[in-house]
Protein backbone atom coordinates (compact mmCIF):
# COMPACT_ATOMS: atom_id res chain seq x y z
CA UNK A 1 0.00 0.00 0.00
CA UNK A 2 1.46 3.35 -0.72
CA UNK A 3 -0.72 6.29 1.25
CA UNK A 4 0.28 9.95 0.55
CA UNK A 5 -1.30 13.25 1.86
CA UNK A 6 -1.30 16.76 0.94
CA UNK A 7 -2.91 19.96 2.49
CA UNK A 8 -5.51 20.91 -0.35
CA UNK A 9 -9.19 22.46 -0.19
CA UNK A 10 -8.36 23.77 3.30
CA UNK A 11 -8.17 20.09 4.95
CA UNK A 12 -5.89 17.10 4.51
CA UNK A 13 -6.01 15.29 1.56
CA UNK A 14 -4.99 11.66 2.14
CA UNK A 15 -4.78 9.16 -0.98
CA UNK A 16 -3.89 5.52 -0.82
CA UNK A 17 -3.36 2.97 -3.50
CA UNK A 18 -4.20 -0.34 -2.47
CA UNK A 19 -3.50 -2.71 -5.32
CA UNK A 20 -2.64 -1.96 -8.94
CA UNK A 21 -0.76 -4.16 -11.22
CA UNK A 22 2.98 -4.08 -11.42
CA UNK A 23 3.33 -1.29 -14.48
CA UNK A 24 1.35 0.74 -12.54
CA UNK A 25 3.04 3.42 -10.65
CA UNK A 26 1.45 4.80 -7.69
CA UNK A 27 3.45 7.52 -6.83
CA UNK A 28 2.06 9.01 -10.31
CA UNK A 29 -0.89 7.96 -10.08
CA UNK A 30 -1.57 9.76 -6.63
CA UNK A 31 -0.15 12.95 -7.82
CA UNK A 32 -2.45 12.76 -10.62
CA UNK A 33 -5.12 11.93 -8.01
CA UNK A 34 -3.80 15.21 -5.95
CA UNK A 35 -4.09 17.19 -9.49
CA UNK A 36 -7.56 16.80 -9.59
CA UNK A 37 -8.16 17.53 -6.06
CA UNK A 38 -5.88 20.88 -6.74
CA UNK A 39 -8.41 21.95 -10.00
CA UNK A 40 -11.67 20.90 -8.24
CA UNK A 41 -9.98 23.68 -5.54
CA UNK A 42 -9.01 25.76 -8.14
CA UNK A 43 -12.37 26.27 -10.01
CA UNK A 44 -14.87 25.75 -6.67
CA UNK A 45 -12.48 27.37 -4.09
CA UNK A 46 -14.76 30.73 -1.82
CA UNK A 47 -11.86 32.38 -1.52
CA UNK A 48 -9.70 31.74 -4.45
CA UNK A 49 -10.49 34.75 -5.98
CA UNK A 50 -10.37 33.76 -9.89
CA UNK A 51 -12.21 30.59 -9.35
CA UNK A 52 -15.51 29.77 -11.06
CA UNK A 53 -17.31 30.73 -7.35
CA UNK A 54 -16.19 33.81 -7.22
CA UNK A 55 -16.87 34.81 -10.60
CA UNK A 56 -20.45 33.70 -10.32
CA UNK A 57 -20.38 35.68 -6.83
CA UNK A 58 -19.28 38.69 -7.88
CA UNK A 59 -21.50 38.68 -11.29
CA UNK A 60 -24.32 40.76 -11.03
CA UNK A 61 -27.85 39.86 -11.39
CA UNK A 62 -29.12 38.96 -14.82
CA UNK A 63 -25.58 38.33 -16.31
CA UNK A 64 -24.15 34.74 -17.56
CA UNK A 65 -21.39 33.62 -16.64
CA UNK A 66 -19.14 30.57 -18.48
CA UNK A 67 -17.88 28.31 -16.07
CA UNK A 68 -15.76 24.60 -16.52
CA UNK A 69 -17.59 21.65 -17.19
CA UNK A 70 -16.77 20.52 -13.62
CA UNK A 71 -18.09 23.64 -11.80
CA UNK A 72 -21.63 23.39 -14.01
CA UNK A 73 -22.05 19.69 -13.31
CA UNK A 74 -21.60 20.44 -9.43
CA UNK A 75 -23.93 23.26 -9.49
CA UNK A 76 -26.86 21.01 -11.22
CA UNK A 77 -26.06 18.08 -9.02
CA UNK A 78 -26.40 20.65 -5.95
CA UNK A 79 -30.11 21.87 -8.03
CA UNK A 80 -30.94 18.36 -8.20
CA UNK A 81 -30.41 17.86 -4.00
CA UNK A 82 -31.59 21.14 -3.43
CA UNK A 83 -35.07 19.95 -5.16
CA UNK A 84 -34.91 16.59 -3.60
CA UNK A 85 -34.74 17.87 0.24
CA UNK A 86 -37.19 20.39 -0.03
CA UNK A 87 -34.49 23.04 0.48
CA UNK A 88 -32.77 21.79 2.81
CA UNK A 89 -29.61 21.77 0.84
CA UNK A 90 -28.67 24.72 -0.37
CA UNK A 91 -25.58 26.46 -1.24
CA UNK A 92 -26.82 30.07 -1.32
CA UNK A 93 -26.47 30.37 2.74
CA UNK A 94 -22.75 31.35 2.01
CA UNK A 95 -23.94 35.65 2.96
CA UNK A 96 -24.80 33.55 6.84
CA UNK A 97 -21.28 31.97 6.94
CA UNK A 98 -19.72 35.04 5.79
CA UNK A 99 -21.76 36.73 8.56
CA UNK A 100 -20.46 34.56 11.35
CA UNK A 101 -16.77 35.04 10.39
CA UNK A 102 -16.85 31.24 9.21
CA UNK A 103 -15.74 32.63 5.28
CA UNK A 104 -14.25 35.92 3.96
CA UNK A 105 -16.51 38.01 2.16
CA UNK A 106 -16.28 38.58 -1.58
CA UNK A 107 -16.22 41.87 -2.38
CA UNK A 108 -18.48 44.68 -0.28
CA UNK A 109 -21.98 43.90 -1.10
CA UNK A 110 -23.75 41.71 1.18
CA UNK A 111 -26.62 40.26 -0.19
CA UNK A 112 -28.82 38.40 1.60
CA UNK A 113 -28.80 34.38 2.02
CA UNK A 114 -31.20 33.09 -0.30
CA UNK A 115 -32.98 29.99 -1.84
CA UNK A 116 -30.33 28.63 -4.30
CA UNK A 117 -32.79 28.62 -7.12
CA UNK A 118 -33.21 32.09 -6.67
CA UNK A 119 -29.79 32.91 -6.92
CA UNK A 120 -29.11 31.10 -10.54
CA UNK A 121 -30.26 28.51 -13.12
CA UNK A 122 -28.22 26.59 -15.21
CA UNK A 123 -28.00 26.87 -19.28
CA UNK A 124 -27.00 24.85 -21.70
CA UNK A 125 -23.38 24.85 -23.27
CA UNK A 126 -21.87 25.57 -19.26
CA UNK A 127 -23.15 28.75 -18.43
CA UNK A 128 -25.10 29.86 -15.23
CA UNK A 129 -27.36 32.85 -15.16
CA UNK A 130 -27.10 34.94 -12.07
CA UNK A 131 -30.84 35.72 -11.17
CA UNK A 132 -30.78 37.85 -7.91
CA UNK A 133 -27.65 39.13 -5.79
CA UNK A 134 -26.76 36.54 -3.79
CA UNK A 135 -22.96 34.36 -2.83
CA UNK A 136 -22.96 30.86 -3.41
CA UNK A 137 -20.28 28.32 -1.51
CA UNK A 138 -19.93 24.88 -2.62
CA UNK A 139 -18.41 23.70 0.77
CA UNK A 140 -21.03 21.51 1.68
CA UNK A 141 -20.22 19.38 -1.99
CA UNK A 142 -17.02 20.21 -3.53
CA UNK A 143 -14.61 18.28 -1.13
CA UNK A 144 -16.65 15.16 -1.91
CA UNK A 145 -17.25 16.05 -5.83
CA UNK A 146 -12.89 16.62 -5.25
CA UNK A 147 -12.66 12.80 -3.97
CA UNK A 148 -14.98 11.45 -6.95
CA UNK A 149 -12.62 13.25 -9.44
CA UNK A 150 -9.35 11.82 -7.48
CA UNK A 151 -10.71 8.59 -7.53
CA UNK A 152 -11.30 8.42 -11.28
CA UNK A 153 -7.73 9.49 -11.98
CA UNK A 154 -6.52 6.80 -10.18
CA UNK A 155 -8.81 4.00 -11.84
CA UNK A 156 -7.81 5.72 -15.15
CA UNK A 157 -3.97 5.24 -14.32
CA UNK A 158 -4.93 1.73 -14.05
CA UNK A 159 -5.04 1.56 -9.90
CA UNK A 160 -7.24 -1.19 -9.12
CA UNK A 161 -8.39 -0.42 -5.87
CA UNK A 162 -7.61 2.22 -3.20
CA UNK A 163 -8.71 5.20 -0.98
CA UNK A 164 -8.95 8.95 -1.03
CA UNK A 165 -10.08 11.05 2.31
CA UNK A 166 -9.72 14.54 1.77
CA UNK A 167 -10.82 16.01 5.70
CA UNK A 168 -13.50 13.04 6.51
CA UNK A 169 -15.21 12.89 3.24
CA UNK A 170 -14.00 9.78 1.59
CA UNK A 171 -14.50 7.15 -0.91
CA UNK A 172 -12.90 3.63 -1.37
CA UNK A 173 -12.92 1.35 -4.68
CA UNK A 174 -11.40 -1.87 -5.06
CA UNK A 175 -12.06 -5.25 -4.23
CA UNK A 176 -10.77 -4.40 -0.46
CA UNK A 177 -12.53 -3.13 2.60
CA UNK A 178 -10.91 -0.63 4.27
CA UNK A 179 -11.04 -0.25 8.10
CA UNK A 180 -12.70 3.90 8.50
CA UNK A 181 -13.04 5.51 12.21
CA UNK A 182 -16.13 7.42 12.33
CA UNK A 183 -14.73 10.29 14.89
CA UNK A 184 -17.17 10.30 18.42
CA UNK A 185 -18.25 14.10 18.16
CA UNK A 186 -18.48 14.65 21.99
CA UNK A 187 -14.74 13.77 21.70
CA UNK A 188 -13.86 14.01 18.64
CA UNK A 189 -9.95 12.77 19.06
CA UNK A 190 -11.71 9.18 19.56
CA UNK A 191 -13.24 6.83 17.69
CA UNK A 192 -17.10 6.75 17.92
CA UNK A 193 -17.65 3.89 15.62
CA UNK A 194 -15.07 1.73 13.65
CA UNK A 195 -16.54 0.09 10.56
CA UNK A 196 -15.24 -1.59 6.90
CA UNK A 197 -16.36 -0.08 3.82
CA UNK A 198 -16.18 -1.68 0.16
CA UNK A 199 -17.01 0.44 -2.70
CA UNK A 200 -19.12 3.37 -1.97
CA UNK A 201 -17.89 6.71 -0.19
CA UNK A 202 -19.22 8.14 3.25
CA UNK A 203 -19.00 11.73 4.77
CA UNK A 204 -19.75 12.74 8.05
CA UNK A 205 -20.57 16.63 9.03
CA UNK A 206 -20.66 18.33 12.67
CA UNK A 207 -20.31 21.05 14.63
CA UNK A 208 -17.75 20.26 16.66
CA UNK A 209 -14.77 21.50 15.39
CA UNK A 210 -16.40 24.75 13.53
CA UNK A 211 -19.28 25.70 16.32
CA UNK A 212 -18.11 28.84 18.43
CA UNK A 213 -20.35 32.00 19.56
CA UNK A 214 -20.44 35.22 17.18
CA UNK A 215 -22.45 38.44 19.02
CA UNK A 216 -23.26 36.17 21.95
CA UNK A 217 -24.89 33.59 19.65
CA UNK A 218 -23.65 30.23 19.23
CA UNK A 219 -23.09 29.18 15.41
CA UNK A 220 -21.47 26.96 13.04
CA UNK A 221 -20.31 26.25 9.75
CA UNK A 222 -23.68 23.79 8.85
CA UNK A 223 -26.81 25.99 8.19
CA UNK A 224 -30.18 25.14 7.94
CA UNK A 225 -30.68 25.65 3.99
CA UNK A 226 -34.54 26.62 4.19
CA UNK A 227 -34.01 29.35 7.43
CA UNK A 228 -30.55 30.18 7.03
CA UNK A 229 -30.26 29.57 10.52
CA UNK A 230 -27.00 27.49 12.30
CA UNK A 231 -27.21 24.11 13.45
CA UNK A 232 -26.10 23.77 16.81
CA UNK A 233 -26.70 19.63 17.37
CA UNK A 234 -24.10 17.35 19.36
CA UNK A 235 -24.37 14.86 17.06
CA UNK A 236 -22.71 14.29 14.06
CA UNK A 237 -24.30 12.52 10.30
CA UNK A 238 -22.72 10.19 8.44
CA UNK A 239 -23.83 9.82 5.16
CA UNK A 240 -23.04 6.76 2.61
CA UNK A 241 -23.58 6.74 -1.05
CA UNK A 242 -22.40 5.83 -4.53
CA UNK A 243 -20.42 8.57 -5.06
CA UNK A 244 -18.71 11.35 -2.43
CA UNK A 245 -20.19 14.23 -3.53
CA UNK A 246 -23.60 12.76 -3.01
CA UNK A 247 -22.39 12.32 0.74
CA UNK A 248 -21.06 15.06 1.46
CA UNK A 249 -24.08 17.39 0.11
CA UNK A 250 -26.85 14.83 1.71
CA UNK A 251 -24.70 15.12 5.73
CA UNK A 252 -26.15 18.84 5.55
CA UNK A 253 -29.67 16.89 4.70
CA UNK A 254 -29.21 14.50 7.54
CA UNK A 255 -28.12 17.22 10.00
CA UNK A 256 -30.61 20.06 9.29
CA UNK A 257 -33.51 17.32 9.38
CA UNK A 258 -31.96 15.19 12.28
CA UNK A 259 -33.74 12.84 9.91
CA UNK A 260 -31.88 8.87 9.03
CA UNK A 261 -34.53 7.91 6.62
CA UNK A 262 -34.93 11.26 4.46
CA UNK A 263 -36.36 10.94 1.68
CA UNK A 264 -33.78 12.60 -0.65
CA UNK A 265 -31.35 9.57 0.37
CA UNK A 266 -33.08 6.76 -1.20
CA UNK A 267 -33.60 8.79 -4.40
CA UNK A 268 -29.52 8.57 -5.10
CA UNK A 269 -29.37 5.16 -2.93
CA UNK A 270 -27.63 6.76 -0.38
CA UNK A 271 -28.48 5.59 3.93
CA UNK A 272 -27.29 7.39 6.64
CA UNK A 273 -25.43 7.07 10.27
CA UNK A 274 -26.34 9.60 13.07
CA UNK A 275 -24.41 9.16 15.92
CA UNK B 1 -30.46 -3.25 -1.43
CA UNK B 2 -26.84 -3.20 0.44
CA UNK B 3 -26.71 -4.71 3.79
CA UNK B 4 -27.25 -2.43 7.13
CA UNK B 5 -24.27 -0.98 7.96
CA UNK B 6 -22.26 -2.96 10.43
CA UNK B 7 -20.89 -0.89 13.19
CA UNK B 8 -19.15 -1.63 16.09
CA UNK B 9 -20.05 1.05 18.76
CA UNK B 10 -17.24 1.85 21.26
CA UNK B 11 -19.01 2.91 24.71
CA UNK B 12 -16.20 4.99 26.57
CA UNK B 13 -13.46 2.75 25.34
CA UNK B 14 -9.97 4.21 25.44
CA UNK B 15 -9.22 4.09 21.78
CA UNK B 16 -5.74 4.65 20.93
CA UNK B 17 -4.90 8.21 18.75
CA UNK B 18 -5.78 8.72 15.25
CA UNK B 19 -2.16 8.12 13.63
CA UNK B 20 -0.94 7.33 10.12
CA UNK B 21 2.71 7.44 8.28
CA UNK B 22 2.72 8.65 5.00
CA UNK B 23 6.57 8.52 4.52
CA UNK B 24 9.58 8.90 5.37
CA UNK B 25 11.68 11.44 4.91
CA UNK B 26 14.27 9.64 2.70
CA UNK B 27 11.13 8.43 1.00
CA UNK B 28 9.91 11.98 -0.02
CA UNK B 29 13.48 13.42 -0.81
CA UNK B 30 13.09 10.61 -3.81
CA UNK B 31 9.99 11.55 -4.11
CA UNK B 32 10.53 15.32 -4.66
CA UNK B 33 14.15 14.93 -6.62
CA UNK B 34 14.10 12.10 -8.47
CA UNK B 35 16.57 13.00 -10.83
CA UNK B 36 19.31 13.40 -7.69
CA UNK B 37 22.60 11.26 -6.60
CA UNK B 38 22.75 12.39 -3.44
CA UNK B 39 21.21 14.21 -0.76
CA UNK B 40 23.05 16.59 1.94
CA UNK B 41 21.81 17.40 5.45
CA UNK B 42 22.74 21.26 6.02
CA UNK B 43 21.51 22.55 9.89
CA UNK B 44 20.37 26.36 8.16
CA UNK B 45 20.55 29.38 10.77
CA UNK B 46 18.67 32.04 10.35
CA UNK B 47 19.98 35.34 11.70
CA UNK B 48 18.13 38.39 13.19
CA UNK B 49 17.57 40.10 9.79
CA UNK B 50 16.42 37.16 8.26
CA UNK B 51 14.20 36.31 11.25
CA UNK B 52 12.21 39.32 10.55
CA UNK B 53 12.24 39.91 6.78
CA UNK B 54 11.00 35.63 6.61
CA UNK B 55 7.74 37.46 9.28
CA UNK B 56 7.36 40.39 6.40
CA UNK B 57 7.20 37.59 3.64
CA UNK B 58 4.80 34.98 5.21
CA UNK B 59 3.24 37.78 7.78
CA UNK B 60 3.56 35.01 10.63
CA UNK B 61 6.49 34.74 13.39
CA UNK B 62 9.16 32.91 12.33
CA UNK B 63 8.99 30.46 14.56
CA UNK B 64 12.40 29.15 15.02
CA UNK B 65 16.02 30.07 14.37
CA UNK B 66 17.24 26.65 13.38
CA UNK B 67 15.55 24.91 10.29
CA UNK B 68 16.24 21.48 8.95
CA UNK B 69 17.28 21.51 5.72
CA UNK B 70 18.29 18.71 3.09
CA UNK B 71 20.09 19.91 0.11
CA UNK B 72 19.61 17.64 -2.81
CA UNK B 73 22.35 17.22 -6.00
CA UNK B 74 22.88 15.54 -9.22
CA UNK B 75 26.64 14.64 -9.45
CA UNK B 76 27.93 18.30 -8.16
CA UNK B 77 25.17 19.99 -9.29
CA UNK B 78 22.32 21.26 -6.77
CA UNK B 79 18.85 20.28 -7.91
CA UNK B 80 16.93 22.01 -4.80
CA UNK B 81 16.19 21.68 -1.17
CA UNK B 82 13.82 19.82 1.30
CA UNK B 83 12.81 21.20 4.52
CA UNK B 84 11.38 19.26 7.17
CA UNK B 85 9.24 20.94 9.83
CA UNK B 86 6.27 19.72 12.23
CA UNK B 87 3.11 21.81 13.22
CA UNK B 88 0.80 21.45 16.05
CA UNK B 89 -3.03 22.00 15.42
CA UNK B 90 -6.28 21.65 17.75
CA UNK B 91 -4.96 17.94 19.14
CA UNK B 92 -2.98 16.67 15.83
CA UNK B 93 1.09 16.61 15.32
CA UNK B 94 1.66 17.18 11.58
CA UNK B 95 5.43 15.92 10.00
CA UNK B 96 5.94 17.96 7.13
CA UNK B 97 8.30 18.08 3.88
CA UNK B 98 8.50 21.07 1.86
CA UNK B 99 10.37 20.38 -1.59
CA UNK B 100 12.00 23.45 -3.19
CA UNK B 101 13.68 24.74 -6.36
CA UNK B 102 16.47 26.62 -6.91
CA UNK B 103 14.37 29.95 -7.70
CA UNK B 104 12.31 29.31 -3.81
CA UNK B 105 9.34 28.04 -5.57
CA UNK B 106 7.66 25.09 -4.22
CA UNK B 107 8.03 22.06 -5.89
CA UNK B 108 6.29 19.61 -3.67
CA UNK B 109 4.69 19.14 -0.06
CA UNK B 110 4.22 15.79 1.24
CA UNK B 111 3.00 14.94 4.78
CA UNK B 112 5.04 12.51 6.19
CA UNK B 113 3.08 11.70 9.52
CA UNK B 114 -0.13 12.74 11.21
CA UNK B 115 -0.83 12.00 15.01
CA UNK B 116 -3.62 13.09 17.05
CA UNK B 117 -3.92 12.93 20.87
CA UNK B 118 -6.44 13.18 23.13
CA UNK B 119 -4.35 13.77 25.77
CA UNK B 120 -2.03 16.83 26.57
CA UNK B 121 0.94 15.40 24.35
CA UNK B 122 0.26 16.74 21.19
CA UNK B 123 1.29 20.09 23.09
CA UNK B 124 4.62 18.67 24.46
CA UNK B 125 8.02 19.33 23.03
CA UNK B 126 9.28 15.15 24.11
CA UNK B 127 6.16 13.89 22.81
CA UNK B 128 6.75 15.35 19.68
CA UNK B 129 10.23 14.98 19.43
CA UNK B 130 9.58 10.78 19.31
CA UNK B 131 7.81 11.29 15.74
CA UNK B 132 10.61 13.60 14.19
CA UNK B 133 12.49 11.54 11.28
CA UNK B 134 10.36 8.24 12.30
CA UNK B 135 10.64 5.48 10.21
CA UNK B 136 8.03 2.70 9.84
CA UNK B 137 8.61 -0.13 12.06
CA UNK B 138 10.71 -2.89 10.46
CA UNK B 139 8.16 -5.45 8.46
CA UNK B 140 4.95 -3.04 8.55
CA UNK B 141 4.88 -1.16 5.13
CA UNK B 142 3.70 2.60 5.89
CA UNK B 143 0.21 3.29 6.09
CA UNK B 144 -0.85 -0.14 6.13
CA UNK B 145 -4.07 -1.17 8.30
CA UNK B 146 -4.66 2.43 9.80
CA UNK B 147 -8.28 3.41 9.59
CA UNK B 148 -8.94 6.64 7.81
CA UNK B 149 -10.97 8.99 9.52
CA UNK B 150 -14.34 10.48 8.63
CA UNK B 151 -15.80 12.93 10.57
CA UNK B 152 -16.09 17.00 11.10
CA UNK B 153 -13.58 18.59 8.90
CA UNK B 154 -10.55 19.77 10.67
CA UNK B 155 -8.85 22.72 9.49
CA UNK B 156 -4.96 22.10 8.58
CA UNK B 157 -4.16 26.25 8.20
CA UNK B 158 -1.72 25.51 10.18
CA UNK B 159 0.67 23.23 8.23
CA UNK B 160 -0.58 25.92 4.84
CA UNK B 161 1.11 28.47 7.29
CA UNK B 162 3.79 26.27 8.08
CA UNK B 163 4.15 25.80 4.10
CA UNK B 164 4.00 29.46 3.79
CA UNK B 165 6.53 29.75 6.45
CA UNK B 166 9.24 27.77 4.87
CA UNK B 167 8.49 29.45 1.33
CA UNK B 168 9.46 32.66 2.99
CA UNK B 169 12.68 31.25 4.56
CA UNK B 170 13.70 29.69 0.70
CA UNK B 171 13.37 33.15 -0.23
CA UNK B 172 15.31 34.45 2.04
CA UNK B 173 18.40 32.28 2.94
CA UNK B 174 17.98 29.44 0.20
CA UNK B 175 17.42 30.91 -3.25
CA UNK B 176 20.39 30.78 -5.99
Amino acid sequence: MRRRARPLLGTLVDVAVASAPAHVDADAAIDAAFAAVALTHRLMSFHEVGSDVSRLNRAPADTVVAVDPHTWQVLALAQQLCAASGGVFNIACAPRLVEWDCLPAPDLARPAWAQQTAVFALEEGGRVRKLAAGWVDLGGIAKGYAVDLAVAALRAAGVKGGCVNAGGDLRVFGPHAFPIAVRNPSAPAHAGAHLELRDEALATSACCFSAREVGGRRVSALVDGRSGEPLDTAASSSVFAPACALADALTKVVAATGDPGHPALATVGARALIM
Amino acid sequence: MRAPVCLTLLAAAPASAFATDYLTADQAQRLMFPDATSFRAQDLALDSAQMKQVEQLAALPARSVHWHVIAAYKADALLGWMVLDNVVGKFELISYAVGLNLDASIKQVEVLSYRESHGGEVRNPAWRRQFVGKRAPAGLSVGDGIANISGATLSCTHLTDGVRRIAAIAQVALKK
